[in-house]
C-alpha cells in the first residue's frame, strides 16, 4: 500500500506528444508504471514508447476503461480545458503538473474537482512517487528508496532533497507527494496527513512546508485532533524577506500572515516535531522509526 | 500587472461603475484641468502617497502650479510619480469599502466593510466584526442572498443601487480575470454609490486571453512616459539582500531552505537567485551574471542544484561558460547532483571546480569562506 497510486494504478498522460509529457511518460513507465493511454488533441492514432494515443480522454476511456488516474503535461492556456475533460470522463485522481496557469482557471479547476469528486494534486506540481513500485509524477526515482516514511512536500526540489537525505541515510520512504508551490492547492498537505495516518505502510509523516498562506497551519489543526503517528515537518523560508516572493507564488509572507514562526509555533502546538535542516530531520525520523 | 489609479478608474468606467470626474497629466505645466478646487493625485504603484505629500487640493492657479510641480517627479517609495490624475472634489456622505480578490484565498471572496477610507488590514485586525467575507463560486457569481447580506452589513439605503454596481464590480473582476478589484472608499455620493480610489491588480498569466486590455494599457503608458521594468524573458527570481554570500538554486523550496541554513551557520545571503521552471546553460549564465554584477562584492558563491527536470551537464555548462567569460574572484561552492550529474561533475572538474554532493557541508564552507579576510 501506498498513498493516491499504487502498483495496479493505470494512467492515461495529457500531453503525452509534447516534449516534457514525452520525456516524463518514457522516465515514469522504466519507474514501473503502467500507462495504458495517452492523449493530445489531433494526435489520435499514433503511438508514443507503444503507448497508443487518443484525441480526447473519453475516447481513451472508451477503449481502457480501467483507467483511474490521469497526469497532465498541457501547456497553462489549454490545461484548464484539459483538467475539466479529466474530470468529466470520471477520472478519480488527476496530477496537474502545469505551472503558471491564470488564477481563475485554477480556481474554477479546484471548484469543479471538488463538485465532481475527483482528487485534483497540483496544479504546478512534482506529482507523486511510491518508491520502488511507480510513480505520476517527475520525481527522479536516483533520490527515493522503499520505506515507511510518508513525505508531502509543496516544492518538488525540496523533496527531492528530502527524499535524499532520508535514503542516504538508509531511511526509506511509503510515499513522496509533490503537491506544488501554490499560490492554491487541490489537494493540501493536511490531505496527504489524512491519508498517510491510515496508511498501515506509513510509520512516521514527513511534512515540508514553506512560509506564505495558512495550509501549514491548518494542518497543524488537523494534526492536533486526527492524527496519532508521529509527524516531523521542515518549514523553509524563515529568513526570506517581508512581502517579497522568492520563487513560489504561495510563499510570501504578508502583514503577519503566512510567516514561518506562525507556522513553527501551531506545529509545536500539535505535538509535531519541528526541525532545522535536512541532517536534523533524518536523524530525528530514524529516532522515532527505533521507538 | 498592478494598474495605476487612473488605468483602475478608466477600466471601472468601462463597466459602467461611477467614478470621479478627472483628468490626466503628464506634465506640470498644463493650463488648469478641471474648475477649481479640485484634487490633484500622484499616480504611483504604491500606497502611502497621501502621507508622502502625493495628494493635494488645489484651489487656485498658484497652488496648482506649485503642487503640480512638487508632485510629478518625486518619488514615493522608491516609485517615481510619472503622471498626474486632477479629480473633482466629491462630498461622500458615507466611505465603505469593497474588494473582490483572488489572491491568498481559495475562492474568489468579496471582502466589505462600512469602515472604508481607511487601512483595511488594520480594521480586520483590530475590529474584526466590521469585516464580511462572502465567497463566490467561480460558476455560479455572487447569490441574490449574499448581496442581501452584503445589503445588510453595510446598510447602504438604496439596495437596488448596490446591487447593480456590485454586479458590475463582480463582471470587471471575472472578465478580466483579475488578481484584485479594491474600492476604497467606495464613496456614497447623494446616495449613489461612486469609486473615489482604485487598485486593479490582473493576472500576468492571464495576458494571453487578455491581449487588448494589457496592450491598452502599456499603449496609455506611453502618455505618461512610464515604462514598465522589462523581464529577460527567462523563469528567474533574484532578490537582492543585504549579506555577504551569492546563493543561486535550481528550486524554490531548495532555495528557501539554504538560505535559512547558511542563517543557521552564521552567515549572511547577499542575494537569492532561483532559476524556475525553465534551465538550461544559458539560464544558469544569467544567474550567474545577476548574482555576480549586483555592484556589491561578495566573499563567497554558493551554488545549489538537485536535478529533476534540468541537465546537471547544462548546469554545469552555464557555469564554466561565465567563468571562461568573466572570471571570478570569489571562492565557488557548489552542491551538484540528480539528472546527468556524473557529466556534470566532469565537465566542472576539466575547469577545476570541485562539487559536493551533501547541502550541509557545502553551506558549512561556504559561510567558512565568507568569515575569512573580515
Amino acid at each position: 500500500m501506498a498513498i493516491l497510486i499504487h502498483k495496479d494504478s493505470k494512467v492515461l498522460v495529457q500531453g503525452i506528444t509534447g516534449k516534457s509529457g514525452s520525456l516524463q511518460a518514457k522516465l515514469m513507465m522504466e519507474a514501473g508504471t503502467q500507462i495504458v493511454a495517452g492523449v493530445t488533441p489531433g494526435k489520435g492514432g499514433q503511438e508514443v514508447h507503444g503507448v497508443p494515443v487518443y484525441n480526447f480522454v473519453a475516447e481513451a476511456k472508451a477503449a481502457h476503461p480501467e483507467i483511474d488516474t490521469v497526469i497532465c503535461f498541457v501547456p497553462p492556456r489549454a490545461a484548464m480545458d484539459s483538467a475539466m475533460e479529466a474530470i468529466d470522463a470520471g477520472i478519480k485522481l488527476l496530477v496537474l503538473t502545469t505551472e503558471e496557469m491564470p488564477t481563475h482557471d485554477v480556481m474554477k479547476v479546484i471548484a469543479y474537482a471538488k463538485a465532481h469528486n475527483t482528487t485534483l494534486v497540483g496544479p504546478g506540481c512534482s506529482g507523486i512517487i511510491v518508491p520502488g513500485v511507480c510513480k505520476v509524477g517527475s520525481h527522479p526515482v536516483r533520490f527515493f528508496a522503499p520505506g515507511k516514511v510518508g513525505v508531502v512536500s509543496k516544492s518538488g526540489a525540496l523533496s527531492y532533497e528530502i527524499g535524499k537525505t532520508l535514503s542516504d541515510a538508509g531511511i526509506g520512504q511509503s510515499t513522496v507527494a509533490g503537491i506544488g508551490g501554490g499560490p492554491l492547492w487541490g489537494f493540501a498537505q493536511k490531505d496527504a496527513i489524512a491519508l498517510y495516518e491510515a496508511d498501515p505502510d506509513t510509520k512516521v509523516i514527513v511534512m515540508l512546508g514553506e512560509i506564505g498562506g495558512s495550509t501549514e497551519e491548518e494542518a497543524a489543526a488537523y494534526i492536533k485532533d486526527h492524527v496519532t503517528k508521529p509527524v516531523v515537518s521542515l518549514i523553509v523560508g524563515r529568513n526570506a524577506p517581508k512581502g517579497k516572493s522568492l520563487g513560489h507564488a504561495g510563499a510570501i509572507v504578508s502583514g503577519n500572515t503566512g510567516t514561518a514562526a506562525s507556522k513553527i509555533a501551531a506545529l509545536t502546538d500539535a505535538g509535531v516535531h519541528v526541525v532545522k535542516n535536512p541532517v536534523e530531520l533524518a536523524e530525528t525520523v530514524k529516532a522515532l522509526l527505533n521507538q | 500587472m498592478n494598474l495605476f489609479e487612473y488605468e483602475g478608474k478608466r477600466m471601472m468606467a468601462k463597466f459602467a461603475i461611477p467614478t470621479p470626474g478627472s483628468r490626466l497629466l503628464a506634465t506640470a505645466d498644463a493650463p488648469a484641468p478641471l474648475p477649481y478646487p479640485f484634487v490633484l493625485k500622484a499616480q504611483v504603484l504604491t500606497g502611502g502617497r497621501g502621507k508622502a505629500g502625493g495628494v493635494k487640493i488645489c484651489h487656485n492657479d498658484e497652488e496648482y502650479t506649485r503642487y503640480a510641480h512638487d508632485i510629478l517627479g518625486m518619488t514615493i517609495k522608491g516609485h517615481v510619480v510619472h503622471g498626474l490624475l486632477a479629480e473633482e472634489m466629491v462630498k461622500a456622505d458615507r466611505e465603505l469599502y469593497l474588494s473582490i480578490t483572488a489572491q491568498g484565498v481559495k475562492n474568489p471572496t468579496l471582502i466589505a466593510s462600512a469602515m472604508g477610507g481607511m487601512d483595511i488590514e488594520q480594521v480586520a485586525a483590530t475590529q474584526p466584526e466590521e469585516i464580511l467575507k462572502l465567497e463566490i463560486d467561480p460558476f455560479t457569481g455572487l447569490k441574490d442572498y449574499q448581496l442581501s447580506m452584503l445589503a445588510q452589513k453595510l446598510q447602504v439605503e438604496d439596495k437596488a443601487d448596490l446591487f447593480a454596481t456590485v454586479r458590475k464590480i463582480e463582471k470587471a473582476f471575472f472578465a478580466t480575470n483579475a488578481l484584485l478589484v479594491e474600492i476604497n472608499p467606495l464613496g456614497v455620493v447623494n446616495g449613489k454609490l461612486m469609486a473615489m480610489d482604485s487598485k486593479f491588480v490582473l493576472d500576468d498569466h492571464a495576458e494571453f486571453r487578455m491581449k487588448g486590455i494589457f496592450q491598452e494599457i502599456r499603449d496609455g503608458r506611453e502618455a505618461i512616459h512610464y515604462e514598465a521594468p522589462k523581464g529577460d524573458g527567462t523563469t528567474i527570481t533574484f532578490v537582492p539582500l543585504e549579506g555577504e554570500i551569492g546563493l543561486i538554486s535550481d528550486g524554490a523550496g531548495t532555495g528557501m531552505l539554504t538560505l535559512d541554513m547558511v542563517n543557521d551557520e552564521g552567515g549572511t545571503v547577499a542575494s537569492f537567485c532561483e532559476l524556475g521552471g525553465t534551465t538550461n546553460a544559458d539560464v544558469m549564465y544569467k544567474a550567474m551574471e545577476y548574482t555576480m554584477g549586483t555592484g556589491k562584492p561578495i566573499k563567497s558563491l554558493l551554488i545549489v542544484l538537485i536535478g529533476g527536470f534540468n541537465r546537471m551537464d547544462d548546469m554545469a555548462n552555464g557555469i564554466t561558460r561565465y567563468i571562461q567569460d568573466h572570471g571570478i574572484d570569489v571562492p565557488i561552492f557548489t552542491r551538484m547532483c540528480g539528472t546527468m550529474e556524473e557529466e556534470g561533475i566532469a565537465i566542472m572538474k576539466e575547469h577545476g571546480l570541485s562539487t559536493y554532493n551533501m547541502l550541509l557541508d557545502t553551506v558549512k564552507d561556504a559561510v567558512a569562506a565568507s568569515k575569512e579576510g573580515r
